[in-house]
């Protein structure tokens, strides 16, 4: 009489056991997302047709994390970009990346299969964009010039085939990229010799200025330094 | 007797053939490395104590002319330093110490700390607010009435070049030397902590 009672409740029992086990569904993976080096808004990341708004971090320096609203089934394929960037190879450029800023996933693969590791944790990193600061000499004719911006940058020479040339003649000249918001003041380090050079140009005339929004994205390129005979 | 002389002859090529393949400095791997933050003659390595490598220009990377086998121990010291480095403590060998393979020969690097050494500016006659200086990338505002000014600190041996980006009210500064190190607040910093440039303001 006991038996056929405990039957059915076994049953049940099997049932419920195996509903709790199942969890109602496959595993999932959240594509978890963290981005260092974040400055400047502007920043949205992409997979699988879901989009990422990554802000700045609260505190100047910090990592920002983030996860994708709709984790992924066991076995999807991912590749986070920022959005609408072009991907050749898996290697994404452009896109909606922040302003005065690049981010890109060179330390980890930010593409792969949901499942292959344990946790999806894409990994982005920003650098802050350099421009070119560029201009002309003016009336050289000694050898030896030498220019520098601050100790910051390398000092730079300009092309000995051409400063020891007889003409006065315009010679371009590149000093190191300026990151955005940096300050640049180009002097005379080493005078050319026979002559004296002084340089002019930039956002305040005499050869300074700030790498500002005004400067993007061509950098400066009117420094003018001009030699004469001492 | 034939047969003790065919062993005789296979020990001793044996022999041969080990000491060719372990013998210092005749492996197939070479152990080489990046430099970085070294700018000018002094650094020398050393691998296993000996096998003295100096770094010259560009000072970008090094190789020791020994080459080492696979599994062979190296541990890569620094013996000296430049003249603009500190001490020995400031040049520090990264995974300089393992046992040679095609990865842990790929991994070695050699970063030096440049000594630091400061750059003062001397202010005259300014009485207004606003005067900006920068030597390259750094931003220094002045106040009104200041007469010395520290600088960020510059490398030995790096170059330097303190400018005006931003004129006080009322007043049009101007940046000379110190007539010995530097003629117009551009040089080169030296050996000694006393390196000024000097901004004159006028009227």
């Amino acid at each position: 009489m006991k038996f056929p009672l405990a039957c059915p409740a076994f049953a049940l029992a099997i049932t419920l056991t195996l509903a709790s086990c199942g969890g109602g569904g496959k595993a999932t993976f959240p594509i978890n997302v963290t981005v260092s080096g974040l400055q400047y808004p502007g920043l949205i990341l992409s997979t699988n047709g879901q989009d990422l708004t990554i802000n700045p971090p609260a505190k100047a320096g910090a990592d920002v994390t983030g996860v994708f609203p709709n984790p992924l089934e066991y076995g999807q394929t991912y590749e986070v970009v920022p959005q609408g960037a072009t991907v050749v190879n898996h290697a994404a450029t452009g896109g909606a990346q922040p302003k005065h800023q690049n981010c890109s996933s060179t330390l980890f693969p930010p593409y792969g299969t949901a499942g292959q590791l344990a946790k999806i944790d894409i990994r982005f990193v920003c650098s802050i964009l350099a421009y070119p600061l560029t201009g002309n000499v003016v009336g050289l004719t000694g050898t030896g010039l030498v220019l520098a911006n601050g100790s910051t940058a390398a000092t730079v020479g300009v092309n000995p085939n051409l400063d020891a040339n007889k003409n006065p003649q315009n010679v371009p000249f590149a000093m190191n990229a300026v990151p955005y918001n940096t300050t640049y003041g180009v002097t005379v380090l080493t005078q050319p010799t026979g002559q004296t050079c002084t340089v002019t140009g930039g956002a305040n005339g005499t050869g300074g200025g700030t790498m500002d929004d005004a400067a993007e994205p061509n950098g400066v390129n009117n420094l003018v330094v001009t030699c004469t005979s001492s | 007797m034939k047969s003790s002389i065919l062993r005789a002859g296979v020990v001793a090529l044996a022999c041969a053939l080990g000491l060719s393949a372990c013998g210092g400095g005749s492996g197939d791997l070479y152990l080489a490395g990046a430099v970085y933050n070294v700018t000018e003659d002094g650094l020398v390595l050393t691998n296993n104590g000996g096998n003295d490598t100096a770094v010259v220009a560009p000072y970008t990377s090094f190789q020791f002319s020994n080459r080492v086998s696979t599994d062979d121990q190296f541990d890569i010291k620094v013996k000296s330093v430049p003249s603009n480095v500190e001490k020995i403590e400031d040049c520090t060998v990264n995974n300089g110490h393992a046992r040679a393979n095609y990865y842990t020969i790929g991994q070695v690097s050699v970063t030096c700390k440049i000594r630091q050494r400061k750059l003062t500016a001397s202010i005259v006659n300014l009485k207004g607010s606003g005067l900006v200086i920068i030597n390259g990338s750094d931003k220094q505002t002045i106040p009104a009435d200041t007469t010395t000014w520290p600088m960020a600190s510059v490398s030995e041996g790096a170059a330097y070049g303190v400018t005006v980006l931003q004129q006080p009210t009322g007043q049009t500064c101007t940046v000379s030397g110190d007539g010995i190190t530097n003629s117009n607040g551009t040089g080169i910093m030296g050996k000694t902590e006393a390196t000024t440039v000097t901004v004159t303001c006028n009227p």
